[in-house]
């Protein structure tokens, strides 16, 4: 069985402030992490790995400067990962990505199963696993918390209104995951110093291929455009509710109430 | 020259620093409140590979060198000083002297083990008698056939707790000393004459074991003789000179530490109608320390590369040591002028980092021995010799 699981980066929140007033993002510490939800898919993939055996193939989510991410991966547990050199575009782009991943995928002779988070961080796109699936024709679970596979079929647990259903699907199919849905591991320490030093085994794991050799220029040609961009307004402020432990009961309660879809 | 850390130091030290935000900072107070030492947290940094950082592979190691385990001594600094306490006794120094004086068979046996975290190493040195004077050991090793009869004990012995294997200085030629008649023995705790006699009650660094050791006709195997038969003091000076390097690491991570949080605090508290940061005291608090802290980061990144190829870094592990400390204490006591009374209250965690940066002025040679090291280094220089 092989799992393909789409991974990409986001800016380290905990580097940057955002300042809605100035309208402007001031990057204190240019670090990246791996996007939480992708990073989620991973240690699905890892499980799926573990439970049923299978090779874990990592692809980039985006064009990437650098193939850090996928060095995480292997150095996690990725059995092998391609860096998808391309043009970085200014905005995150689904619909060309997912007609390179295609193209990745059929040359990696295709796939029983792909994960992939369900929204990133930074941008909160979610396209990028509907639009494959769509495009292979498959089953696609979206936003799932936990996914297993038996008999040849994923089985999932997603988030439904107010409560979580069991879904499943045949394979091949699309999950993807929820930010924080797994608790994901850690990488491996020693193969994350063989795997940046270029040395053992896993240091042949990673490949490089262009995206110019995947697809044709026109399938390159972004589909989205950058106008502006504006930051949502000021949240309100709460209500401070004062009187007695009773009164601020019955307070909150009507305020409760009142917010209650009729 | 380039002072930049290379990619696999920086993925290092990525993973080593998500790995202590989310699994050590959350607990390091209820370490420290509760007395508890963090094997649960050395358990996990073993799975990861981060207690074999700068050990060979071949041996269980990652290979990361003596600038991964800086970087670790630094990101574990940082969160929690009992966790780099723990840490540095057991890579630092207990593990170490078998990395550099065993034989390929102690270390297959003993330092693969304790570079997976399998178990936990600690270093016998110190005696009631033999604290900065360390050559005057009085702990006894007699040949006996195939073994060695150890009697004696040892305290102020970190990790000595809970450690599974202890590398101990003992005197196999009393009429030698220092020079020819100290042995480095590697003891396994569970050998019958062991006893950990007490564990002792300090002020700072509570989440770890400061433990007494007695040896009562300890048998030891000629085959864990760690290097030559008298020539265990060098074993043992060599290991302190590792592990005074990466204690300076574990002091700049824990003195950034208490620069970001002088600096929130600086921006959040207003008095006089503005942020503590507009005050010129303050800004010149803030400024002093930030400057020793990068002196403190160069001099630390610097004797690592020294030790990475291979350079003598003696005297300069002993700069480490001494001003790391030094800064961590000054960087601590200035973050609590700016804190004011709240500062030394336990909703803050400066109060613990006060009592914590305390022992790094005393322990693994005191800054007084760090000056001795350092002058005598200087003097020979110019062909004087002087004796502590």
């Amino acid at each position: 069985m092989r799992i393909i699981v789409i991974l990409g980066r986001v800016l380290d929140p905990r580097g940057i402030v955002v300042n809605p007033r100035a309208g402007r993002i001031f990057v204190n510490r240019e670090e990246y992490i791996l996007q939480p939800a992708d990073r989620c898919a991973l240690e699905a993939a890892l499980q799926i790995k573990e439970a049923v055996g299978a090779e874990v193939v990592a692809l980039p989510r985006a064009f990437l400067p650098d193939d850090d991410v996928l060095r995480q991966a292997l150095a996690t547990g990725a059995d092998r990962a391609v860096y998808i050199a391309g043009k970085p575009s200014a905005l995150p782009d689904d619909g060309v990505m997912a007609r390179v991943l295609l193209a990745a995928i059929e040359r990696l002779g295709g796939a029983d199963l792909i994960l992939t988070g369900a929204t990133t961080l930074d941008a909160g796109q979610g396209q990028l696993g509907p639009r494959l699936a769509e495009a292979l024709g498959w089953p696609q679970i979206v936003g799932a918390w936990t996914a297993e596979v038996a008999d040849g079929s994923v089985r999932a647990v997603r988030q439904d209104g107010g409560g979580y259903v069991w879904v499943e699907a045949p394979l091949p199919a699309v999950v993807t995951f929820v930010p924080g849905a797994l608790k994901p591991r850690y990488p491996d320490g020693r193969r994350l110093i063989n795997i940046y030093k270029g040395v053992g085994e896993i240091a042949a794991a990673l490949e490089r291929w262009e995206a110019k050799d995947l697809v044709t220029p026109e399938a390159l040609a972004p589909m989205l455009e950058r106008r502006g961009q504006e930051f949502p307004p000021e949240r309100e402020r709460g209500v401070r509710l004062t009187g007695s432990l009773e009164e601020i009961a019955r307070s909150a309660a009507d305020a409760l109430r009142a917010r209650l879809p009729r | 020259m380039d002072f930049t850390f290379s990619p696999e130091h920086q993925a290092l030290r990525r993973m080593i620093r998500e790995f202590a935000e989310t699994e050590i900072a959350p607990v390091a107070a209820e370490l420290d409140r509760e007395h508890k030492v963090p094997r649960d947290i050395m358990r996990k940094l073993g799975e990861i590979g981060l207690l074999g950082v700068c050990f060979p592979q071949e041996y269980g190691g990652m290979g990361a060198g003596e600038t991964g385990y800086c970087i670790l001594m630094e990101e574990l600094g940082r969160v929690c000083a009992n966790t780099a306490v723990n840490v540095g006794a057991h890579i630092g120094i207990g593990a170490m002297c078998i990395h550099l004086d065993g034989t390929p068979e102690q270390k297959r046996k003993y330092l693969t083990p304790l570079a997976r975290g399998e178990k936990i190493a600690a270093f016998g040195l110190t005696e009631s008698n033999a604290g900065s004077d360390a050559a005057n050991v009085r702990t006894r090793a007699v040949r006996e056939g195939d073994s060695w009869i150890l009697d004696g004990g040892k305290v102020f012995i970190t990790n000595g707790g809970y450690a599974d294997i202890i590398t101990v200085l003992a005197v196999t030629d009393p009429a030698l000393g220092a020079r020819g008649g100290i042995t480095a023995f590697i003891v396994e705790t569970d050998s019958p004459g062991f006893k950990v006699a007490r564990e002792e009650d300090k002020m700072g660094i509570r989440g770890s074991s400061t433990a007494e050791l007695v040896f009562e006709e300890l048998r030891v195997p000629h085959e864990n003789v760690l290097g030559k038969v008298g020539e265990g003091f060098v074993t043992f000076m060599k290991s302190l000179d590792m592990g005074r390097l990466t204690l300076g690491a574990a002091c700049l991570g824990g003195a950034q530490k208490v620069l970001e949080q002088a600096v929130y605090w600086a921006k959040t508290r207003v008095q006089f109608g503005e942020a503590l940061a507009h005050k010129q005291a303050v800004q010149w608090m803030i400024a002093n320390m930030a400057t020793e802290i990068e002196a403190l980061r160069s001099l630390v990144y610097r004797v690592a590369w020294l030790v990475d190829t291979g350079q003598p870094f003696t005297q300069l592990a002993a700069m480490c040591k001494l001003y790391g400390s030094e800064v961590l204490s000054r960087a601590v006591d200035m973050a609590i002028q700016i804190h004011g009374g709240l500062g030394i209250t336990r909703d803050f965690p400066l109060e613990r980092a006060f009592r914590d940066a305390r022992i790094n002025e005393i322990f693994e040679g005191t800054n007084e021995v760090q000056r001795i090291v350092i002058a005598s280094n200087i003097f020979r220089e110019f062909g004087v010799r002087i004796r502590p």
